[in-house]
């Protein structure tokens, strides 16, 4: 397959590339590690006139954990998640995301950005990232302003970003003590695989042991990442335990909006939120009660 | 300590060195001076009448040399088999699958190729589709092909013994229904070719096929050219498992547009269109009814099968009859009817693919014999054991077990796996399971009706004595093929491995079948061997004259002349050996006499020293029609133990481990065979847990990408245990038979058997992804239940 024809610029600056996107607005396509961008642009589902790569931006790549937040550059990649420690350590579900991502191959192009920004509802890194809270930080040669991940997904390919505005970082507040979270994804397949369900659960514990907050985020049973709202109340105020999750669960599966594709069928997907959403809430729980 | 000196142990591959580096040239590599691309146009709809189609857009953009249809490319019918040849090169009067080939263009690049096939017009007339066997069989579906009525493209009916009598006879008589999903071989190397026409006539085409030589004969025939001005040349190829193992339009379509522009022309499948053009496993829907006696003696078997064909035959007629054949063993089964259908419908069609025929027949059946042997509370084991034949068998239907390592390959895994340790006591989640499989060691006859030898092998020695270089028009496609002959021409001619260079896959060099019915070790072996041996001879009886020795007391081990008397003076030929290399480093100095010296020798005595080799089958048993499917001059055989663990709560199964014994009769290279059985092993577990090719409700590939069409990962697979078991065949070269499609018989229903053995539900259709298996155990606890 070929790809079709496009101008190819490579800025070296986060400036130098909102200047070219605000001249050419939608005509032009942000090239990370490619590897949803260049599949489509070979299907010819997408045929941008301009790509702007944006490899050459050195603070793209930066990672910066601090008391408040961790900060993720956009070009950041997945293999980097993998083997980063900070992102290890504080956001374990969001290195299980990144573990469950495509290949090897695939792990050492494909960014933090990319698979927010290409906005695809099996994403693997979406549902921890929301999980954990996090937020986009959005620039144009107007400034910088930031999104929660909650509103930042409009629908499939679709996001909150403006056609002048690229996504340079990810932040994710510092987590309170005794919070935890744990990722599952399954597909057909143990790797390389479009998700057939994936889920990320949040829980964060008072000092007496009762769930505070409460945040559970469902890949691919709904146009984008989303939050079981339900299951998040039952939670909410109760102590934890294996009733309570499996309660949650089904709860969850009721909030799912799942559709029948040639994937699989939207009754198995919702039966599978409810197992992956007791599930991660077992790990979340395990996370908070032995971090550190 | 073996008896050989070069096969039976762990040769390096030839090829590996190559590909390993990046050197190895597939056709993607190559490029000719002049050279143009090629593109088609291809059915966008899954049957339509064509109306009109209108070139001339196309014709006159710049940088197109060459657009042909029909009207240039004639209307000659092919296919594989000559009883089906069911295809014109493009279609004339209509399409009949999405992706059916309407016309080619050649053109300076292939970016102008690919938008010349856009400019082409195509007025359709769109036709009833029917996608499905249940449609096609329909009172008054639509007919694909005016002369098979009802879209029946072959039908099987046959009946050894007789089994109503014997089911009346039987303790207890067990039906059940299966089925598998149509498949993609997902090889590594999308179909491609360079066409390349002379100013003589002469046509060369550089193809990745399986067969040079059908492909040789196809082009002829279709293109009606002399066939010996056709020449065809496989370079390296990255697999076929079947779905080469026939001309394709691709190769019809360059030879085609090479012959009008005068120029090479190279044409590539993209990995849609290997979906598209199809050619791999059929789905089947198997309904078997097995009858037995208490002691789990086997009776009877019924067989009813119905393959989703797709719109042409390919090899389906061959598919069909396989389906039944193959379930004359390895057990003693004395009763067997089978009626076999295969339907046309608007899809692509489907053909051969490894285990051809046999394996989801074989999936069926080994888990029947398991729930059979449960009602009985024997083992699975004892089951097989109890009914399983043993060298000198023939089956009810004539297929003769010249040698049959059953036995003791189920032994093997037995052992291997810790079986009676297991079986039964494993947690609930866990489960282990065993199957059987055969396969033939090539079919016994060519695809078309022919005298013709099934392989020829020249060697010829180079005039300096050192290197016997071997010629043979077999198919080195990965699977080791070129190292096994190799192997075999240094063994039988008693040189070293690194005196023997090897060509392969050029029609050029004789006849070969090629790579397909895993046929080559067995059958070009022999004529590799034959050859050496004729070479050997030669050399030996000039040898003979000149140092006055009967050849009988002289032998070749390791390049170097043995005699079997002491003190033979061979002086006077090392002198004249010397003083012909005068200021060489290498010239002999004492020790024995070498095999450079002898063949110089020989050379010098009658010129160049050329041996031929030639195989093909002694006459094989079957009287009966279809008779020709099935039987082989040997038969491989295989036992398989799965050990899986699946997660009742998603259906998620892991596969943790395969132990695998299989006997190919003698491993020539140990490495090829291992590597042959671990292959298999991943392709039968991607079938039974992953693979379906799926269509839209138009006839459509839905999932035609390694994306979305699911092979296994390296992640996927278990720790595959090897076992190798050697019958001694004795129609094999060395006691040589396959190994390359048997290996995959077991897998599918020895996993079908361990997930039993976990979850306590029989489940009868492929794949098993998770939402099946949890979808059938959903039903099971519905059914506790109620």
């Amino acid at each position: 397959m070929l790809l079709p024809k496009f101008d190819f610029h490579e800025p070296k600056t986060v400036n130098e590339a909102c200047q070219i996107l605000a001249e050419y607005g939608a005509k032009a396509r942000i090239l990370a590690g490619g590897t949803d961008l260049m599949v489509n642009m070979k299907k010819k589902i997408l045929s941008p006139q301009q790509l702007v790569s944006i490899s050459r931006i050195p603070e793209l790549k930066n990672l910066e954990a601090s008391a408040d937040h961790i900060r993720i550059g956009a070009c950041f990649t997945v293999a980097d998640l993998c083997e980063s420690d900070a992102i290890q350590r504080h956001l374990s579900a969001l290195a299980e995301g990144a573990k469950n991502l495509g290949t090897p191959l695939i792990r050492n192009l494909a960014t933090i950005g990319g698979n927010i920004g290409s906005a695809r509802p099996a994403a693997d890194l979406p549902p921890p990232l929301m999980a954990y809270g996090a937020q986009a930080v959005l620039s144009s040669l107007s400034g910088e302003r930031t999104v929660p991940l909650d509103q930042f997904f409009l629908g499939p390919g679709f996001t909150a970003m403006k056609p002048d505005e690229i996504l340079t970082e990810i932040q994710v507040p510092a987590l309170p003590a005794s919070s935890g979270a744990g990722y599952i994804n399954i597909g057909v397949r143990k790797a390389q695989d479009c998700n057939l369900v994936n889920v990320a659960s949040f829980i964060a514990l008072d000092a007496g042991g009762i769930i505070q907050n409460a945040r559970i985020v469902m890949g691919c049973v709904g146009p984008i990442p989303l939050r079981a709202r339900s299951a998040e109340k039952i939670l909410i105020g109760q102590k934890p335990d294996t009733a309570l999750f499996t309660r949650a669960g089904a709860a969850a599966g009721s909030d799912s909006t799942p559709i029948d594709d040639f994937r699989g069928t939207a009754a198995y997907k919702k039966d599978m939120v409810g197992v992956l959403t007791r599930r991660t809430l077992d790990i979340a729980f395990h996370k908070a009660t032995h971090r550190q | 300590m073996s008896e050989y000196t070069v096969i039976n142990s762990r040769a390096v591959r030839r090829d590996t060195p190559d590909k390993a580096s990046g050197k190895a040239v597939f056709i993607d590599d190559m490029s000719l001076p002049g050279m143009l691309y090629g593109a088609l146009l291809q059915s966008p709809l899954a049957h339509a009448r064509i109306v009109r189609i209108d070139t001339s857009k196309a014709r006159n953009l710049p940088g197109v040399k060459s657009v042909v249809t029909a009207a240039e490319a004639g209307l000659i019918k092919y296919g594989v088999s000559p009883a089906r040849y069911d295809e014109t090169l493009f279609c004339h009067e209509k399409v009949r699958y999405v992706g059916d080939d309407i016309a080619a263009v050649a053109a300076v690049d292939l970016e102008t190729a690919i938008e010349a096939v856009s400019l082409i017009e195509v007025e359709y007339e769109e036709l009833p589709v029917v996608l499905t066997i249940e449609d096609a069989m329909a009172e008054g579906a639509p007919v694909l092909h005016n002369e098979y009525p009802g879209n029946i493209c072959a039908e099987v009916h046959s009946e050894f013994g007789n089994v109503e009598a014997a089911f009346a006879n039987c303790d207890l008589i067990k039906t059940t229904t299966f089925k598998n999903k149509r498949q993609d071989a997902a090889f590594i190397e999308p179909q491609g070719c360079i066409a390349s026409y002379d100013h003589f006539g002469n046509l060369t085409l550089y193809s990745s096929t399986q067969v040079p030589h059908y492909v040789q004969r196809t082009v002829a025939m279709v293109l009606k050219l002399p066939i010996g001005k056709v020449r065809v040349v496989k370079p390296y190829v990255g697999a076929g498992f079947g779905i080469k193992a026939s001309a394709n339009p691709l190769e019809l379509s360059a030879c085609l547009l090479s012959m009008k522009t005068g120029k090479p022309v190279k044409m590539n499948y993209n990995r849609e269109q290997v979906f598209q053009y199809g050619r791999a496993r059929h789905q089947f829907t198997h309904t078997m009814t097995t009858g037995v006696k208490k002691d789990g003696a086997l009776l009877a078997l019924k067989h009813v099968c119905y393959l989703d064909g797709g719109a042409y035959s390919s090899f389906g007629i061959a598919t069909v009859y396989y389906a039944g054949s193959l379930l004359g063993g390895p057990y003693k089964l004395p009763n067997m009817k089978y009626d076999g259908y295969r339907i046309y419908n608007n899809k692509p069609a489907c053909g051969a693919m490894r285990g051809h025929g046999g394996v989801a027949a074989r999936a069926c059946w080994e888990q029947q014999l398991d729930m059979i042997a449960e009602e009985l509370k024997i083992s699975p084991i004892e089951l097989r054991l109890k009914n399983m034949m043993v060298a000198g068998d023939v089956t009810c239907n004539d297929l003769n077990m010249s040698s049959l390592g059953m036995k003791e390959c189920i032994e093997a895994v037995q052992n291997g796996s810790e079986w009676s340790a297991k079986k039964g006591k494993l947690p609930k989640g866990k489960g282990i399971g065993m199957a059987c499989g055969f396969f033939v060691s090539g079919a016994g006859y060519p695809i078309y009706r022919s005298d013709t030898y099934h392989g020829t092998v020249v060697i010829k020695l180079t005039e300096d004595g050192g290197t016997a270089l071997v010629y043979t028009a077999s198919a080195e496609i990965g699977q080791g093929s070129d190292t096994t002959f190799a192997m075999i021409a240094a063994e039988a001619l008693g040189i070293r491995l690194e005196d023997v260079r090897l060509e392969s896959g050029d029609t050029d060099f004789g006849v070969d079948l090629g790579a397909y019915s895993s046929r080559q070790t067995l059958m070009t072996g022999h004529a590799v061997k034959e050859a050496a041996e004729d070479v050997r001879q030669k050399v030996l009886e000039v040898l003979s004259k000149e140092l006055n020795v009967p050849v009988g007391e002289m032998d070749i081990r390791n390049s170097l002349i043995g005699f079997k008397q002491a003190n033979v003076d061979f002086s006077g030929l090392r002198t004249r050996y010397v003083k012909e290399h005068r200021g060489w480093t290498d010239n002999p100095t004492d020790g024995p006499l070498t095999f450079k010296e002898a063949a110089r020798m020989a050379y010098l005595a009658i010129g160049s020293i050329v041996g031929t080799g030639k195989y093909k089958p002694h006459e094989l048993g079957g009287k009966y029609k279809g008779a020709a499917v099935g039987t082989s001059p040997a038969y491989g055989c295989s036992a398989q133990i799965a050990e899986v663990t699946v997660d009742e709560e998603t259906g998620q199964i892991t596969v943790d481990k395969i132990t695998d014994a299989h006997d190919c009769g003698r491993a020539i290279n140990i490495t090829s065979v291992e590597g042959q059985m671990e292959g298999s092993v991943s392709m039968g577990l991607g079938e039974a847990l992953f693979e379906e090719v799926k269509f839209d409700n138009k006839g459509r590939v839905i999932n035609a990408d390694l994306a979305e069409y699911k092979i296994p990962t390296m992640l996927d697979m278990p720790e595959v245990k090897t076992i190798i078991v050697e019958s001694n065949e004795p129609n094999g070269p060395f006691g040589a038979k396959e190994v390359g499609e048997g290996a995959i018989m077991p897998t599918i229903p020895a996993i079908l058997n361990a997930v039993y053995d976990a979850i306590g539900v029989r489940i009868h259709e492929l794949p098993l992804t998770p939402e099946r298996v949890y979808m059938a155990i959903q039903e099971a606890k519905k059914g506790k239940k109620t």
